[in-house]
């Protein structure tokens, strides 16, 4: 008992990890339609990032914020030089210029700073704790607590205040939104500028774990997908329980079934989301929407 | 007397194929003026014209302002509140989050609170309906909701693009009493596009008929009311 409680406290912070970079897929995916397959990389860069002021003797409680707002940044501008061009354009011209901008990203990040994974600190001490009888890490209670306060202020961000409702209805309605005074273009580029420091989040949570490299990220986002799209992958809220899910599944499986480590963790977690998708094909969260002419 | 809206020689299009070949209107302070027309005949491209959804050229002027390259978010900031075809209700959206959405623009917020307060008095049925998903209302209440959303706006000019379509003759009745009441109490001028040309005229005191993309009559709206020919031909009644 107390070693399943381990391995769903792992698995929580596993699925914080995950429930960040889906979250970030599904905002963009809500402002255009379409997932970002650049998230990881992107969220790779942003890590690297941070590093780089971590190195240079930056504190790490102000190289978290300082990459966010750097994240934030870059997100806007990817926005504004790279898809506003193509916003108009045929879906498939838009996947293969997400796709492009994964490959740039990543061999930029080769290109600066190698391909030798390198250790990436973490503030939580990987000493145990005790709770009701289990032990946890500070490493996974911390991922869970930052992961948290991350995904709450997103909720908060997007369903409480007048410029989160904006840019949701921009996102559904972009003609519509217009009309009310909605400057609809901005708000996309915030939506991508939110994504891109929520995704950084979730690369820097990984790192300690993962080890810093260019394809660090490239696992993670496919278990974000599938997190977005259990989901339901226009929900934010299914992302986050997609996320959970995810982790915690992953860490059972590869703690109790034997023969599933590495590789076929991932199979497993795919088994279990396809089932969930038979039961309920718009996700957990996804709702058909209810429309009237 | 000055004009809020005036239109001239506005041409406009999608494509290559032109919606509109000149077309002159205007509207006064505290008027309704309808624009009527049957389908194709350049209506919707009219009003879209005005809040920059569709290219133009030629000239339209608001209170005296240009609307020339003006973007659809600047023109609305200006004072014009647009109900475009099929309402523009955000259907994944609640009652209340549409209605917040049309003082998106407010900073008043005590102003804010105190229409909040009239638009309900308007359409009680949208304070009981306040937490649904705006996608679950019905036609007629989805037209109340478009209407209170744009009142919220505190515009000058309402433009209303085919309130009628799909409601029932006695929501229709009861939705017309209301722009009418409205127009009285609030001073807010409207452009209304119907087809529904009998109600519209009845609405309004002048009137333009379109007729492919131009004017093809226009005059009081009692007296396009009376004129058997005009009825006839452009009317369909």
């Amino acid at each position: 008992m107390q070693d399943f409680l381990q391995q769903v406290v792992s698995g929580i912070a596993t699925g914080g990890i995950f429930a960040s970079l889906a979250l970030a897929l599904v905002l963009i995916y809500n402002a255009m339609g379409l997932v970002n397959f650049a998230q990881g990389e992107m969220a790779m860069l942003a890590t690297f990032t941070a590093l780089s002021l971590i190195q240079r003797g930056v504190d790490y409680w102000i190289a978290l914020p300082v990459t966010l707002v750097l994240a934030f940044v870059g997100g806007v501008v990817i926005q504004r030089v790279v898809i506003r061009p193509v916003e108009r354009a045929p879906v498939l011209t838009l996947v293969i210029v997400t796709l492009g901008l994964a490959t740039l990203i990543n061999g930029l990040a080769g290109f600066l700073f190698g391909y030798v994974p390198r250790s990436f600190p973490s503030p939580f001490s990987v000493q145990t704790v005790s709770i009701l009888g289990a032990f946890a890490s500070y490493q996974d209670l911390g991922v869970i607590v930052v992961s948290a306060i991350v995904l709450v202020l997103m909720y908060v961000l997007l369903q409480r205040t007048p410029i989160g409702l904006a840019m949701r209805a921009a996102a559904h309605q972009p003609e519509a939104s217009r009309l009310l005074g909605i400057r609809v273009s901005w708000m996309l580029a915030l939506g991508w500028g939110l994504a891109s420091a929520v995704g950084a989040v979730s690369g820097i949570m990984a790192a300690p774990a993962l080890l810093l490299e260019p394809n660090m990220m490239q696992t993670v986002i496919i278990y974000a997908f599938a997190a977005a799209v259990l989901g339901g992958i226009e929900s934010p809220l299914g992302a986050v329980l997609g996320g959970l899910i995810v982790g915690v599944t992953v860490n059972l499986a590869g703690a109790y079934v034997p023969g599933v480590g590495g590789d076929l963790q991932l199979a497993v977690a795919f088994a279990i989301i396809i089932a969930v998708l038979v039961l309920k094909p718009n996700g957990l969260m996804g709702r058909g929407s209810v429309r009237r002419a | 007397m000055s004009n809020l809206l005036a239109l001239e020689g506005v041409r406009a299009g999608y494509g290559q194929t032109r919606a509109l070949h000149g077309v002159s209107l205007s509207v006064g302070e505290g008027d309704i003026v309808a624009l009527l027309g049957a389908n194709g005949a350049g209506k919707t491209t009219t009003l879209r014209a005005v809040t920059g959804g569709v290219r133009w050229e030629g000239s339209i002027h608001f209170a005296g302002r240009s609307l020339s390259r003006m973007s659809t978010e600047s023109v609305v900031r200006l004072g014009i509140a647009h109900v475009p075809e099929g309402r523009g209700i955000i259907t994944q959206l609640t009652v209340d989050e549409n209605l917040r959405l049309g003082a998106y623009l407010r900073r008043d917020r005590q102003g804010v609170r105190a229409d909040y307060e009239r638009v309900f008095d308007y359409f009680p049925i949208l304070r009981e309906r306040r937490e649904l998903s705006a996608g679950a209302l019905s036609g007629g209440e989805q037209q109340m909701l478009a209407l209170a959303r744009a009142l919220l706006m505190r515009p000058r000019l309402l433009l209303l693009d085919e309130p009628s379509l799909g409601l029932a003759p006695l929501v229709v009745r009861s939705l017309f009493e209301i722009i009418r009441t409205i127009n009285e109490k609030e001073g807010v001028a409207v452009l209304l596009v119907e087809q529904n040309a009998r109600i519209a005229l009845e609405l309004s005191s002048h009137a333009y008929v379109l007729e492919v993309g131009r004017v093809a009559v226009e005059g009081p709206s009692a007296q396009l009311k009376e004129e058997e020919s005009v009825r006839r031909s452009y009317l369909g009644y």
